[in-house]
């Protein structure tokens, strides 16, 4: 009898699992999705992305001799560029088919010296990207199609966006997709007049705030 | 005098600045300081950030224009669009340089004694309706045409249609998204009943397979490519390119398979075949949601003028379908497409797998073929049977290649046979189309007349006497342009051209219009993920430059149709919408209020109770179904999606002895289309100067061809000389040459072919057979 029972309830048991295995099975055949998270993607404030990456090596930043021989200008960063904040040409020969993973990120994630250009390689702000010549397109003519009365901006200038004596510098230039600032303001690649002098601080943004129009106009404040 | 809180602060600013200053300049002689902190702020700082979509291809991101007194002087990705989320491409980057080109169209120009000659605006505008207006009195309504864009905005579709079909009386209206979405169109409507993707490009974000059919997403659709790249690194999801040439977006995938031109029919056969052999129907799905359909086959190519063909759909049961599938064994299939018997097991286990979420992409691989409409219901079937479709992360993906061929040419219909809701050969459509319209029923024909193809057949036969092209360069993009080039240049059709750039097509026009650029006037795009975009206008455009659906409009009032077209000049962008959105008030395709739309970066359509459709026919989203299941196919009249009977039938050219290779023609990421805005762009003529004719390194060492020769291409039309290129932007199989149609100066549709698909007329321009050799 009480071996009735519990081989009876073992019956029981398989067959239940069975059952429940079975009906997971199918409701997953049916249903195999996640639910959604919505977000609202609109912001006030400007996007904060990234604005530590590369602060384990700022200390290594800050103990680099300077190479002044070899480091670039603004103005050559600039020449790089259709306009201020447009995405830089590749000024190299470049291998066609490779993507960014395989190939730009060797040089362009960490830097460092090449002596084929004589140069140090400029650091990408967002090595997560990695459809590189999606937007960085290599320069292979010197000539136009037709020509242009194409002008560029200004751009922003250096060592006059302190509001107050000594007080720390505002950032005068657009940041989407750069807001990784020691990308470009720290290293040997740094251009010489944007170089940052106290790259082990970090946290740039604790001091710089934007002023570049990126934020959306609320216009004069009242209380 | 009254002192502001406002001025005060400054004031005391100002003071403590100066003071600040007085101190410092005394202690460093010679340095500038704080207070012209503000006046040394560079210009760049005050941009005004006008948000709009970008120009160029149908992923429709949204962008920023920076503009400075009264200049576009910079563009960044708008963060806050779904689409983009700030991310744009090289061309999105740099798209507004091309309005500053020198030999920008500022002016009408009107062909007399062989010369063009400058004439006022509204001169030039009297000589079109003028002419189209005699053109019709002498020899009838069908004797003139329009030719459009999907790259036109809504507005500008809208008052064409409205122009040719409810005032004129004419179904002589086609558009240039017939030579690219034509198949995607005729495919949904065929499976679905209902044209534009079900799903969204948020499905990106929950997928765990990105196939991509035909489709070099990333030149073609960066952006998105980009966001499958994210999600590739950030989870794991897998790419896989199943394509005939090896692309920048093979090298980023996870894996790539090569099949032979053509058999994609095959493949995608052999796929079902697998899926239903191993048991992986999802059979609830499919008895619910599901009929089964044959058409008629050996449907022939269009190449002869006037081709006619009409499908005739007949309903089979499952064990037909399952029958019809014995052909495609993934083994007997291997043997000619070149795919092997793992590979197909292998995408069919993706799509078999129900536990595996997987999109499929394509564009032009597909719809440009032969048999496009049917590679499209072949790759729906796919989804179909395994149940993985309208859910996030779940569902077949046509993507556009035009900024605007779902929201005007699909979606206000500016084709042969559409009117803006429905089709001009169904009644109910006509009826509802003459009542918004305000004009007689009876003057909206029936009968569609020329899609594109047919309709530069007919300029060469000399039937049409009267074509006006907007937006588009036809004797670029057509295929065959060694016909359709001398036929436009024929005495016997008077050619109106409006565009922003002189073009091949200008050159032949008889009255060149000045249209106004993308940002020079306000209008609205619509996207692949039917995401319907408005901008308003953000600089002035030079000299007489007028927004196209203005110079429409200015024609019809002069062809006395004036009390069709009551809108202003100012506000005719808004009332043209406002009147258009009737046409689609529902659930299933109502549209957003401008008021939205102008606040909002883009808003997907269906657009009900103030809420966006993300995925269509899926209960849990979708307010339109309405049959108490959890989907509902409701473009179908019995709610359920046809599930196609298509078999392989080949190209109407393959390589022979004579012509031995076939050629392949597309875009590259730097140029758009016909090069005529981006070749005008600095940076992406210099990335880009010229086209080229792509090599396999096999082929090319057997005729012993080196990089940067010049090669003739030749097919039994035409021929183009152009560089080898061998080992760079792609790799095209053995036995293939690849050529990008962008360049003007090497005009590659003078040799393809104008075979198209007999249901959607959408000619093939991946597939023909040519000759190489050095030049």
């Amino acid at each position: 009898m009480k071996r009735l029972v519990i081989i009876s309830l073992f019956i029981i048991l398989f067959i239940s699992f069975i059952v429940v295995w079975n009906h997971s099975y199918q409701t997953g055949l049916e249903e195999a999705y996640i639910p959604i998270e919505r977000n609202d993607p609109s912001s006030i404030i400007p996007s904060e992305t990234g604005v530590f990456k590369r602060s384990e090596h700022a200390l290594d930043y800050s103990n680099m001799p300077i190479d002044e021989t070899h480091s670039r200008t603004l103005k050559e960063y600039y020449k790089n560029r259709a306009y201020p904040g447009a995405p830089p040409s590749i000024p190299h020969p470049t291998d066609e088919l490779n993507l960014g993973g395989n190939k730009c990120l060797k040089c362009h994630e960490n830097g460092g010296y090449t002596e084929k250009y004589e140069a140090y390689a400029p650091v990408t702000p967002h090595p997560e990207m990695t459809n590189c010549r999606q937007c960085h397109v290599a320069q292979n003519t010197e000539t136009l199609f037709v020509q242009t009365r194409y002008e560029n901006v200004e751009a922003p200038l250096t060592g006059v966006n302190n509001a107050l004596l000594g007080s720390p510098p505002v950032i005068p230039h657009q940041i989407q997709m750069r807001e990784n600032c020691l990308a470009c303001h720290a290293g040997p690649s740094a251009p010489k007049e944007i170089r940052v002098t106290h790259p082990e601080r970090i946290n740039c943004r604790q001091c710089h705030v934007p002023k570049n129009g990126e934020t959306t106009e609320i216009g004069i404040f009242k209380r | 005098m009254c002192i502001t809180p406002t001025n005060r602060r400054s004031f005391i600013k100002k003071m403590a600045a100066t003071a600040a200053m007085t101190a410092a300049a005394t202690m460093f002689p010679g340095i500038v300081f704080a207070i012209e902190q503000e006046a040394n702020l560079p210009s760049g700082n005050d941009l005004d950030w006008k948000k709009g979509p970008c120009r160029f291809c149908g992923v429709g991101c949204g962008i920023l224009v920076g503009v400075d007194k009264g200049k576009a002087v910079a563009v960044k990705g708008d963060p806050n669009s779904s689409v983009n989320k700030g991310l744009l491409c090289v061309k999105g980057y740099h798209q507004t340089m091309c309005i500053q080109a020198k030999d920008r169209l500022t002016h009408a120009l009107v062909k007399k004694n062989g010369s063009y000659v400058r004439t006022p605006i509204n001169e030039a505008l009297d000589i079109v309706a003028n002419k189209m207006k005699e053109t019709i009195e002498k020899h009838g309504k069908d004797s003139v045409a329009m030719y459009t864009s999907g790259q036109s905005t809504i507005p500008e579709g809208y008052v064409a249609s409205k122009l040719m079909k409810g005032a004129i009386g004419t179904n002589n209206l086609d558009c240039n998204a017939r030579l690219c979405m034509a198949s995607a169109v005729t495919g949904f409507l065929t499976t679905f009943g209902a044209d534009e993707p079900m799903g969204c490009y948020e499905d990106i974000d929950y997928a765990d397979y990105f196939i991509t059919w035909g489709n070099n997403m990333a030149e073609m659709h960066p952006v998105l490519f980009s966001r499958m790249l994210e999600e590739k690194n950030r989870r794991g999801a897998k790419i896989i390119d199943f394509a005939t040439r090896t692309t920048r977006s093979s090298s980023a995938s996870d894996k790539s398979i090569l099949f032979e031109p053509q058999t994609d029919l095959a493949v995608a056969n052999a796929i079902c075949h697998e899926i239903i052999n191993k048991g992986w129907v999802n059979k609830s799905f499919v008895e619910k949601h599901c009929n089964f359909s044959k058409g008629l086959t050996n449907i022939g190519y269009g190449l002869e003028d006037k081709f006619k063909f009409t499908d005739k759909p007949e309903k089979i049961d499952f064990e037909a379908y399952k029958k019809f599938l014995e052909d495609y064994t993934p083994e007997k299939v291997a043997k000619y497409s070149g795919v092997s018997v793992k590979d197909i097991k292998y995408l069919a286990t993706i799509y078999g797998d129900p536990n595996k979420k997987v999109v499929s992409y394509w564009c032009m691989g597909m719809n440009q073929h032969t048999r496009g409409t049917w590679i499209n219901n072949l790759v729906y079937n796919i989804h179909l049977l395994t149940g993985k479709i309208s859910q996030p992360g779940n569902g077949p993906f046509s993507l556009t290649g035009q900024p605007s061929a779902c929201g005007t040419a699909r979606e206000v219909g500016t084709f042969t046979h559409k009117l803006p809701k429905g089709v001009v050969t169904n009644e109910k459509h006509r009826r509802l189309a003459a009542k918004i319209w305000k004009v007689p029923y009876g003057r909206i024909p029936a009968k569609p007349t020329y899609h594109a193809t047919e309709m530069f057949r007919a300029v060469d036969r000399g039937d049409i006497k009267f074509i006006w092209t907007q937006v588009t360069n036809p004797l670029v993009s057509l295929p065959k342009t060694s016909r359709y080039r001398p036929a436009m240049e024929k005495d016997s059709c008077f050619v109106v051209v409006s565009d922003v750039f002189p073009t091949p097509t200008s050159d032949v026009a008889d009255v060149i219009l000045p249209a106004s650029w993308h940002i020079e006037k306000s209008g609205l795009y619509g996207n692949s993920e039917r995401r319907t975009q408005h901008w308003d206008k953000m600089v002035e455009g030079p000299g007489e430059t007028t927004p196209d659906a203005w110079m429409t409009i200015e024609v019809a009032k002069r062809m006395g149709f004036g009390d069709l077209f009551p809108y202003s000049e100012e506000n005719h962008v808004e009332e043209i919408y406002n009147e258009y959105r009737q046409f689609h008030e529902g659930a299933k395709h109502g549209m957003a209020p401008l008021d939205v739309l102008k606040k909002q970066s883009g808003v997907i359509w269906p657009y009900v109770d103030g809420k966006s459709t993300q995925w269509r026919f899926n209960a849990k989203y979708d307010p339109a179904c309405s049959n108490g299941e959890d989907f509902h196919f409701y473009g179908k009249p019995d709610g359920k999606a046809v599930i196609w009977q298509r078999p392989f039938e080949p190209a109407p050219e393959a390589p022979d002895d004579e012509y031995p290779f076939w050629l392949n023609t597309g875009r590259v990421i730097e140029h758009w289309h016909t090069g005529s805005m981006t070749r005008r762009i600095p940076v992406l003529h210099k990335a880009m100067p010229s086209a080229y004719v792509e090599f396999h390194p096999e082929d090319a060492k057997m005729l012993s061809i080196g990089n940067g020769e010049k090669i003739k291409v030749t097919s039994r039309r035409g021929s183009c000389i152009l560089p080898a290129s061998i080992n760079e932007r792609g790799l095209p199989t053995q036995g293939q040459v690849f050529v990008p149609f962008f360049d003007e100066n090497m005009m590659i549709n003078d040799v393809t072919l104008d075979a198209f698909c007999p249901i959607s007329k959408e000619p093939d321009y991946k597939k023909c057979a040519v000759r190489v050799e050095k030049a």
